[in-house]
């Protein structure tokens, strides 16, 4: 499926942010975290991209939001997935793994 | 379980933009903290690590301003749903309401399809006759041309007048005269008579046309003696040619000569009406009189040039042609008209009055929807002050009710619609032709937008009514009250007696013009005509043009109808059959001046004899103005026209024989009062050509012609067998006994004779009847219009005083159980709905006394105040009344106390 570079970036965030979520709820923080150990400190997130990320995932209902208490005992708020959050988590990483393949083959092949 | 949106969205979402970035900023804050932990964790210094993390977190600012924004549209969109899942709600709510009360549901939307339906049918005849600019490109310049005569009535124009006119005349693109007439068009034998005009050069430039194929004339064809080429209408060529393009250069005999077509005219363009062939007017000769006033003449004012500045332009030149004449012309001036005024001129009062009928009858049938809405609203009065008190806005009632009505409207405008549909079926079978441009009507767009504006309309102020009155609940005193009654309290019934007075006066004005209309039709029909008019067949035998100019052909037209009349004579159940050269009740087929001949020497050569003439004819003692028509003895007879004096025509008034005329004793009294007109000379040769003098030998009863309110006018007849006359047609009018139908063997008995000659058939009846096709529909919509109303008004009655019942089912069981008889309960309830019919009828009746002037001019020597038909109504209102509050009454009366007792 092609897609432009722009929502390529926007696109492949959200993914990352559903992975994310797709085990436990998480606040914003453990999220920033998460991705970057995960990604071996290539990817290096700005954190405000990451929050507008939670905030339109949340509007558009793939994922939900309720304050509660950090493990040290501070006031953050969590974010888990919904149902159609892990429906298009799945459609998303499907198409995201065909996407890198193509990329990957063609630049191989070349 | 479902949770309401307002509750989903107070839970999930803060509720206020500083909210949402104090949420926002607490998050960041938390955020910041870890990181800036994380950073000192791993060697950085407080103030380090701190400053590393914000920059490491970006764009606050930014972020607020983006978190903002998509939770207002959020909102947005959540109030958006909201209230759309409200609506839905109460749609849902409304439809179950209208399950449970079928009966309720069908009478609202049935009265408001009605009310609909009647004045959206109206509204599209309004809108396709009068509103809608003539199908023709810069129709606002189309003018019709007239001359005026010394007493300013509209005069026609003859050929050396339109020559001048189209002379002297600087503000016209374009001037064209035309006349109607007929042809007869014959296929394989079969012969049609189709509607034709002739027709100037510069007619369809006028008119700014393009043929649909073909063309129009070309010079050589508007030539005098040039044969005959022809434009068809769409309707000809779709019906004669099966709509095939071989068509041009075809030829047909049209009056037994061939004609070729040149040109089809595009669809609803045919000018005048009804038209299908049109022929140039140059190939036959014009006439040189300025008195022969043959022509129409329509223009095309030039770009620019205002209608005032044409007029202006045309009076002066016939003021200056009069001047230079004289005597000569009797055009002293000219007006102008503008094309769509004149053919809708007419009708336009007529229809504006059958649209306001048609606005009174949706009021009427909105007053009983709201009636009925607030009826329901007393019955659900404790529901709506529960709802209330459990914290339902007053809004969101009101609401819930406009969703109510709009549902009702809804249904009430598409059965409208279908109503609108049919009944102007039915209009346009009635009688099309007494309304112009009637094929151009349809039910189209504007007619749809305007039934739903008005449904739109009738909604908004219904849910307004009920929701004024339900929304208004006082919670305790309802509560309170149901304990006592089984309904709402006497505002209530003050509100929907008002609306009944409401009714009942609108239907009084309805049906007082429906009674001042009828009153005024049975005058008219009741008119003595001066002749039969009940089974007397017409046959008109379309001869054609040209059949009486030379001898042969006289003869040959005399021989014809005398088989013809041999052969009508014949038939079982006739008992007289006479012939005219125009139809009974048409007025004649001609009219002019006439010349008495005292003294004059007719024997003189004829240029003396016509100097004479011209001399006698401005003798006002010596000439006069009268009808003409061609008649046999038996014409009078098969009419039963009296003869006063003298004879009638016999055998011995043959061709050759001395010239007999007949009068009528309008003419006699006028021209010779005190004296006897048998034998006097008179001389016609101004109206059919014919220059031979004629001997009055009877004088006969007067006939009305052409209107039934007209008073008889001056009528000469002359003898069939004598004068050569000028008609196409025939008419043979046959007197039957009335019991035998005489039409179809007619047809075949004429067929035998010659089958060539188309043959219509119609009825003294019927010419009579169409004479008073508009009355007739007026006087049949306000007719239908005021019954509707009246069943409007009677529903309305019966349904408040029902209530009235049930509200005081108490008070009158406590008056059953004190003693009162049935016929005190009765009594007490019908008070009530005749007291409401008293006012209405009061309020209808001084209305209909300030209204019923605008149907002046359609009404027949009967006073806009008719005592007959105000006392009629305003009677007829009551005893209504007084029936549709008997049957409540009567429930009423047979109440059994104790169960209303003990039940309350």
């Amino acid at each position: 499926m092609p897609r432009d570079a722009s929502d390529l970036l926007h696109g492949t965030l959200d993914v990352l942010v559903l992975k994310t979520l797709s085990w436990d709820a998480k606040h914003g923080y453990a999220i920033a975290e998460w991705i970057e150990k995960r990604g071996g400190g290539e990817l290096v997130i700005v954190d405000a991209a990451l929050y507008k990320a939670l905030h339109r995932l949340e509007d558009a209902g793939s994922i939900e939001s309720e304050w509660g208490v950090s493990e040290n005992n501070r006031r953050a708020k969590y974010y888990s997935l919904t149902a159609r959050g892990r429906a298009q988590l799945r459609a998303e990483a499907a198409t995201w793994k065909r996407y890198a393949h193509a990329v990957h083959r063609i630049l191989e092949t070349a | 379980m479902r949770i309401p949106a307002g509750v989903r969205r107070v839970f999930r979402l803060p509720s206020s933009r500083e909210r949402i970035a104090r949420d926002l900023d607490d998050e960041v804050r938390f955020h910041v903290e870890m990181r800036t932990n994380r950073l000192r964790n791993e060697g950085y210094s407080e103030t380090e690590a701190q400053a590393e993390a914000l920059r490491r977190f970006g764009d606050v600012e930014d972020l607020r301003d983006y978190c903002v924004s998509m939770e207002v549209a959020h909102m947005h969109r959540a109030h958006a749903r909201e209230r759309m899942e409200s609506v839905a709600q109460d749609l849902r709510f409304a439809l179950r309401q209208f399950r449970k009360s079928p009966g309720f549901a069908f009478i609202a939307t049935l009265t408001l399809a009605l009310g609909v339906g009647a004045t959206t049918a109206i509204f599209s005849v309004v809108n396709g006759v009068v509103l809608q600019p003539l199908p023709f490109a810069q129709p606002e310049q189309l003018v019709q041309l007239w001359g005026i005569d010394a007493k300013g009535h509209h005069l026609s124009f003859a050929d050396p007048t339109f020559d001048a006119v189209a002379r002297d005349t600087r503000s016209f693109a374009a001037l064209a005269e035309y006349a109607r007439g007929e042809l007869s068009l014959v296929e394989s034998g079969e012969a049609e008579r189709v509607n034709a005009a002739a027709v100037s050069s510069q007619f369809f430039r006028a008119l700014r046309v393009t043929p649909l194929l073909g063309r129009f004339f070309v010079p050589e064809e508007q030539q005098l003696g040039a044969p005959m080429a022809v434009v068809i209408s769409h309707a000809l060529w779709v019906s004669r040619f099966g709509a095939s393009p071989s068509a041009i250069g075809k030829t047909l005999v049209a009056d037994r000569k061939p004609v070729t077509v040149v040109g089809v005219l595009r669809e609803g363009q045919e000018f005048p009406a009804g038209t299908d062939v049109w022929y140039p007017r140059e190939i036959f000769e014009k006439n040189t009189s300025y008195t022969a006033h043959n022509w129409r003449v329509i223009g095309r004012v030039k770009d620019g040039i205002p209608i005032e500045q044409a007029r202006r332009d045309l009076s002066m030149t016939l003021q200056r042609l009069h001047a230079s004449l004289g005597e000569a012309t009797w055009t002293f001036d000219g007006t102008i008209v503008g094309l769509r005024d004149q053919i809708v001129g007419n009708i336009k009062p007529l229809l504006y009055l059958l649209l306001g009928a048609s606005a009174v009858l949706l009021l009427i049938a909105c007053a009983n929807v709201a009636n009925l809405l607030i009826a329901r609203m007393a019955v659900r009065e404790n529901e709506i002050a529960v709802r209330l008190a459990i914290g339902a806005g007053r809004a969101r009632l009101a609401q819930q009710l406009l969703v109510e009505a709009s549902l009702l409207s809804a249904v009430g405008c598409i059965g409208g619609l279908l109503l609108a549909l049919a009944g102007m079926r039915v209009l346009l079978t009635l009688r099309p032709e007494s309304i112009p441009r009637v094929g151009e009507l349809r039910l189209d767009w504007p007619a749809l937008a305007f039934a739903v504006l008005i449904s739109a309309g009738t909604a908004i102020v219904l849910g307004l009514v009920a929701s004024w009155r339900g929304a208004r609940g006082d919670l305790r005193a309802s509560l309170a009250q149901s304990q006592r009654t089984q309904g709402g309290g006497g505002a209530s019934y003050r509100i929907r007696g008002s609306l009944v007075v409401v009714q009942l006066a609108m239907t009084v004005v309805l049906l007082i013009g429906a009674g001042l209309l009828a009153r005024s039709f049975v005058r008219l029909m009741t008119i003595d005509t001066g002749f039969r008019t009940h089974g007397v067949v017409v046959a008109i035998l379309s001869l054609g043009e040209g059949e009486g100019t030379t001898a042969e052909q006289v003869a040959r037209r005399t021989q014809y109808t005398h088989e013809i009349v041999a052969r009508a004579r014949a038939l079982p159940g006739v008992t007289a059959v006479g012939v005219s050269d125009a139809e009974p009740f048409s007025g004649g087929s001609s009219n002019g001046q006439f010349i008495e001949l005292s003294g004059a020497d007719v024997n003189r050569a004829p240029a003396d004899l016509m100097k004479d003439l011209e001399m006698m004819m401005r003798d006002k003692a010596h000439a006069g103005y009268a009808t003409y028509r061609l008649a046999s003895g038996d014409y009078f007879r098969a009419l039963r026209i009296p003869l006063l004096s003298g004879r009638l025509f016999d055998e011995t008034d043959r061709a050759g024989a001395p010239e007999v005329a007949l009068v009528n004793a309008a003419l006699a009294k006028k021209q010779w009062p005190g004296e006897s007109p048998l034998g006097k000379v008179l001389e016609f040769g101004n109206i059919d050509g014919d220059l031979t003098p004629m001997t009055v030998v009877g004088v006969v009863g007067d006939t009305r012609e052409e209107e039934l309110a007209a008073d008889p006018q001056p009528a000469i007849y002359v003898c069939d067998r004598q004068r050569p006359g000028n008609s196409p047609d025939v008419n043979v009018v046959i007197a039957t006994s009335g019991s035998t139908p005489v039409t179809a063997p007619a047809f075949r008995a004429f067929r035998q004779v010659r089958a060539d000659v188309p043959v219509r058939f119609t009825t003294v009846d019927d010419i009579i009847a169409r004479s008073v096709a508009s009355q007739r529909f007026m006087l049949l919509l306000v007719g239908v219009f005021g019954g509707v109303a009246l069943l409007l008004a009677t529903l309305g009655v019966y349904s408040v005083i029902s209530y009235l019942v049930a509200q005081r089912g108490r008070e009158i069981s406590i008056r059953v159980a004190l003693g009162a008889h049935a016929s005190d309960i009765v009594r007490l309830v019908v008070r009530q709905g005749v007291a409401l019919a008293l006012i209405g009828a009061a309020v209808g009746a001084v209305a209909a006394f300030a209204s019923t002037r605008v149907l002046r001019s359609l009404l027949y020597s009967v006073s806009t105040t008719d005592p007959l038909a105000f006392a009629g109504v305003l009677v007829m209102l009551c005893v209504v009344a007084l029936a549709a509050s008997y049957l409540p009454a009567r429930r009423a009366s047979r109440l059994e106390p104790m169960d209303v007792l003990r039940g309350g």
